[in-house]
C-alpha cells in the first residue's frame, strides 16, 4: 500500500476507534451493551426524520407548479455545505494542529502534504456522517418524488462524496494561513481563539449575504423568474455556484447539462484540494513546529510572591471547580465548544432568523417569542430558545471524556465521588446558565421579547437546563472515553454528546406532548406554567440525586 | 503499611491473567522495591493498591484500611507517582500543587513550607508559575513527585520514579526516599535499574507471570542462588523460566 493510503487507513482507524470498539465488543464483550442503546437511539431520531421528510416532501409539493423544485436540492446542498464551513473550523484546527499522533508523524519519511491530506481524508469522512442527516433526506426525498433514473442516483452519490471538499479545503487554506501567523507570536492559544471566531463571523456573514439576494418586484420580473427552472436555485446558490453546479449536475443527470456541470463540480472540487496540498507543502509545518511550545516567565518567584500565590486551603469542591473552569476555558477547543458556543449561539440564531427577511418558519418562531402569539406561547417558546443556547454545548455530556488520560487524579485523589461531580455539575450548570443569560438578553435586545416573559421563560430553562445537565453527566459517567489523543474527539466527536442531544430531544418532545395534551385539556396558562415549573423543580432533585448515586457507584468501577 | 492479601486481576473476562494470588507486606519504615519484567503485572498491583483498579480477588490494607470499604481514608494517607506524568498540562506548576494541597487539605503554612523545600531540591522554582504544558518529561516528572509529598503521605506509592530524571533529582529522590521511610513511613516503588533496587531497597519482590517469584532482603535473595550473584543475575535466573 501506498505511503499515503496506509497513513489513511490508520488514520481512519485511531478517529474510529475501530480496533479498539473492536476489542472491547468481541474480546472483552465491555462494550455490548451499546449495541441495543444505539438501535433505541436511531429509533428515538426516526420521528424527527419522518418530520423532516414531511416537510421537504410539502417544500417539493409547493415548489413543483411552479417549476422551481430544482432549488429544493440548492437548498440541501447549500445547508449541507453551510454546516461543513462552520463546523469543519472545530476538526480541521484539532486535526492539523492539536492532535497528539503528529509528534509521531512529523519525524517519519512523510511529506507535509501526506500528512495534511490523511487529516482531511479522516475529516472528509467524518463529515460525511454528519451531513447525512442534512443532505440524504433532500437527495433521497426529491430523487424519490421527481421520479428520477439512474443517472440522478449515480450523480448524488458523486455529489455528495465531493461535497464537503469545497468548504473543508477553502477552511483549510484558512486556517494554514491563520496558524502560520499565529506560529510567529507568544500569545498562541488566545489568537487561535481570536482567529476561530473571526472565521465563524466571516461564514456567518457569507450565510447572511447569500440570505439576503435581492429580490425582484415588478410583474415582469416574476413571470420572468418563474419561466426558468433555475431562477429560484441561481437566486438561492448566487453566492455560492458550487451549489448551482452540484444542483445541475443532479437535475440534469447524463444530459450535456448535467455532466459539464458535474465536471465543473468534481473539477473546482479537486482544483482547490490540489491548491490546499501545493500550499501545505508551503505552510503546513511552518505553523505546525513549535505552535504547542509555550514559553513562561524564567524569573524565579520571590518568597514574598510565592507567600501570596500559595492558597490558603480552600474546599475540595471549589478547588475542583476552579480546575474545571480553568482547564475547560484554557483549551481553546474547549473553549471553542463551551463558554464560547453558549456566548456565539444565541447571537447567530437571531441573526440568522432575522436575515430570513419575515418569511418561512424562523420568522413564525420569532412572531411567536416576540409575543404575536398568547403569553403562555411566548413564554414556552423563549424558555425552548433558552434551553437550546444553554444545554446542547456538550459540556455536561464531556465532564468526565474531557479529563482523558488525565483521569487517573480523580481516582486517587481523597475526595468522594460525590463531592467530585458536584463540583462538576456546577461547572457544567454555570455553562447552561451562561447560554440561558446571553439567550434571554438576544430575545430582550433583538426581537423585543418583553421582560415580563423573559423571567418566567428563564425560570423554567433554569430548571429544565439542571435536568439536562445531570442527564448528560449520568450519560457520560456511564462510559466516558478517557483514551483520546485529540481534545475535539472528547467533545464533538464523543458519542457521549451525541447520545446527550438525543436524550434532551427526547425529554423535551415528551414535555412538548405534555404541555400540547394539557392546553388542550383545559388547563389554564398560569395553572400549566406553575404545574410545569413544579415537575421540572421535583425531576430536578431526582436527577441529581440519581447523579450522585450513580456517581458513589460508577466511579470505582472505571478502570485507568 | 502495605498488606497484599490473595490478590488476583485478570483481563479479557479471565483470559488474561495481570497478577495471580499475590500476597505480600510492606512494613512500616520500609523500602519496598517491585521489580519484573515487562507486563509481569507491577503496574496493575500498583494500580491496585492506589485504587485505580478494582482486584478481581483478594484484600489490599493501607495502613489497616481496606482498599475499598475505607478508599477515602486509605487515599488520604497515599501518594502515588504513575510511569508517565500524564497531569493537567493547562494548569500552572503552583495552580496544580495548590489543587492537590487544596483536595488533601494541607494547610497553608505547611503547604508554602514543602512547596519550597521541594521547588528548591528538583530547581523548579523559575518554572512553577508557568504552565505545565511547557515543561519537559522530566519537569513533569518533578512537579508530580513535588505533588506527591506535599501532603507529607504515609505512604507513598512510586511507579518507575527515576525513568525521566536526570541525576541530580535522580540522587534527590534516593535522598528523599530513604528520609521518607526513616520517618517510620512506607514507600513501595517499582523499577528496572537493578542497581537501584540492591542498594537503595530493605527488601525487594520479583514478580513474574502476576506471580511473586521472590521476596526478600538482598541478603535473602543471594541464599536462592548458589552463585550467590547479583541481583541482575538473580533477577535474569527467576524471570527466565
Amino acid at each position: 500500500m501506498s505511503q499515503l493510503g496506509s497513513l489513511i487507513r490508520v488514520g481512519l482507524k485511531v478517529n474510529f476507534g475501530l480496533a479498539v470498539l473492536r476489542h472491547r465488543l468481541f474480546k472483552e464483550k465491555k462494550d455490548l451493551w451499546l449495541v441495543p442503546l444505539v438501535g433505541l437511539a436511531v429509533l428515538g431520531v426516526l420521528p424527527a426524520l419522518y418530520g423532516i421528510i414531511l416537510f421537504l416532501k410539502f417544500l417539493f409539493v409547493t415548489l413543483q407548479p411552479l417549476g422551481q423544485e430544482r432549488a429544493l436540492l440548492t437548498l440541501g446542498i447549500l445547508a449541507g455545505q453551510f454546516f461543513i464551513l462552520l463546523f469543519g473550523l472545530y476538526y480541521i484546527i484539532s486535526a492539523f494542529y492539536f492532535s497528539k499522533d503528529l509528534e509521531m508523524l512529523i519525524p517519519l519519511p512523510l511529506k507535509p502534504y501526506q500528512i495534511m491530506a490523511s487529516k482531511f481524508a479522516v475529516i472528509l469522512v467524518n463529515e460525511y456522517l454528519t451531513v447525512l442527516a442534512i443532505v440524504a433526506p433532500v437527495l433521497a426525498t426529491f430523487g424519490v418524488l421527481a421520479k428520477r433514473g439512474p443517472s440522478f442516483w449515480l450523480n448524488a452519490v458523486i455529489v455528495y462524496l465531493f461535497l464537503p471538499v469545497i468548504p473543508l479545503a477553502f477552511v483549510s487554506l484558512l486556517v494554514v494561513a491563520m496558524m502560520r501567523l499565529i506560529n510567529f507570536s507568544r500569545k498562541k492559544d488566545a489568537l487561535i481563539l481570536v482567529g476561530s471566531i473571526l472565521m465563524i463571523a466571516v461564514a456567518m456573514g457569507a450565510q447572511l449575504l447569500i440570505r439576503n439576494s435581492p429580490s425582484r418586484g415588478s410583474m415582469e420580473d416574476m413571470a420572468a423568474f418563474f419561466s426558468s427552472p433555475n431562477s429560484l436555485l441561481n437566486r438561492i446558490g448566487a453566492k455560492f455556484p458550487p451549489s448551482i453546479w452540484a444542483t445541475k449536475a443532479l437535475a440534469g443527470g447524463w444530459s450535456g447539462e448535467g455532466l459539464l456541470n458535474l465536471a465543473l463540480f468534481l473539477g473546482v472540487s479537486l482544483g482547490l484540494f490540489w491548491f490546499l496540498m501545493v500550499m501545505a507543502e508551503k505552510l503546513f509545518y511552518r505553523g505546525l513546529i513549535g505552535i504547542g511550545e509555550i514559553s513562561g516567565r524564567t524569573k524565579a518567584l520571590s518568597r514574598s510572591e510565592m507567600s501570596r500565590r500559595v492558597a490558603s486551603g480552600r474546599r475540595p469542591v471549589r478547588a475542583i471547580f476552579s480546575r474545571e473552569w480553568r482547564i475547560m476555558n484554557r483549551t481553546p477547543i474547549f473553549l471553542l465548544n463551551g463558554v464560547m458556543s453558549v456566548l456565539i449561539v444565541p447571537a447567530i440564531f437571531i441573526l440568522m432568523a432575522k436575515a430570513g427577511g419575515g418569511r418561512g418558519d424562523t420568522a413564525a418562531l420569532l412572531r411567536l417569542m416576540t409575543g404575536a402569539a398568547s403569553p403562555v406561547a411566548v413564554i414556552l417558546a423563549a424558555a425552548a430558545f433558552m434551553i437550546f443556547c444553554g444545554s446542547f454545548n456538550g459540556t455536561a455530556s464531556s465532564t468526565f471524556s474531557r479529563e482523558g488520560s488525565q483521569f487517573w487524579m480523580s481516582r486517587v485523589i481523597p475526595v468522594l465521588p460525590h463531592d467530585q461531580v458536584l463540583a462538576k455539575f456546577l461547572h457544567s450548570y454555570l455553562v447552561t446558565i451562561l447560554g440561558i443569560l446571553t439567550a434571554s438578553v438576544v430575545l430582550h435586545l433583538a426581537l423585543g421579547t418583553k421582560v415580563i416573559h423573559l423571567l418566567p421563560a428563564a425560570g423554567l430553562a433554569l430548571l429544565l437546563g439542571f435536568v439536562l445537565t445531570a442527564v448528560g453527566m449520568i450519560i457520560d459517567l456511564a462510559r466516558p472515553l478517557l483514551d483520546w489523543t485529540n481534545p475535539q474527539k472528547a467533545m464533538k466527536q464523543n458519542l457521549n454528546v451525541l447520545f446527550s442531544i438525543m436524550a434532551d430531544i427526547i425529554i423535551m418532545t415528551i414535555l412538548g406532548f405534555g404541555i400540547i395534551r394539557a392546553l388542550k385539556a383545559g388547563l389554564s396558562g398560569t395553572t400549566l406554567l406553575a404545574v410545569l415549573a413544579a415537575l421540572l423543580a421535583g425531576l430536578s432533585v431526582l436527577s441529581l440525586a440519581l447523579l450522585f448515586r450513580f456517581a458513589d457507584k460508577r466511579y470505582g468501577e472505571i478502570e485507568i | 503499611m502495605i498488606e497484599i492479601s490473595r490478590v488476583s486481576k485478570s483481563y479479557n473476562k479471565g483470559k488474561v491473567k495481570a497478577v495471580d494470588d499475590l500476597s505480600l507486606v510492606v512494613r512500616s519504615g520500609e523500602i519496598f522495591g517491585f521489580l519484573g519484567p515487562n507486563g509481569a503485572g507491577k503496574t496493575t498491583t500498583i494500580k491496585m493498591i492506589v485504587g485505580l483498579l478494582k482486584p478481581d480477588a483478594g484484600t489490599i490494607t493501607v495502613e489497616g484500611f481496606d482498599i475499598r470499604r475505607d478508599g477515602l481514608k486509605s487515599k488520604s494517607i497515599t501518594s502515588y507517582v504513575p510511569d508517565y506524568p500524564s497531569i493537567y498540562e493547562r494548569l500552572t506548576g503552583l495552580e496544580y500543587l495548590n489543587f492537590i494541597g487544596d483536595v488533601y487539605g494541607v494547610p497553608k503554612r505547611e503547604r508554602l513550607e514543602r512547596i519550597e523545600k521541594w521547588l528548591d531540591i528538583f530547581e523548579l522554582r523559575a518554572a512553577v508559575a508557568n504552565p505545565i504544558q511547557s515543561y519537559s518529561h522530566g519537569m513533569k516528572q518533578k512537579i508530580v513527585l513535588t505533588a506527591a509529598l506535599l501532603p507529607a503521605p504515609r505512604v507513598m506509592v512510586l511507579d518507575e520514579p527515576l525513568v525521566g530524571l536526570d541525576p541530580r533529582a535522580a540522587h534527590h529522590l534516593k535522598e528523599l526516599m530513604r528520609e521518607h521511610c526513616g520517618q517510620g513511613k512506607t514507600l513501595f516503588f517499582s523499577t528496572h535499574i537493578m542497581e537501584v533496587a540492591e542498594k537503595l531497597c530493605d527488601r525487594i519482590g520479583i514478580i513474574d507471570k502476576g506471580r511473586l517469584v521472590a521476596c526478600g532482603t538482598m541478603d535473602e535473595l543471594k541464599k536462592l542462588d548458589r552463585d550467590n550473584q547479583s541481583l541482575e543475575g538473580i533477577f535474569l535466573e527467576l524471570t527466565d523460566k
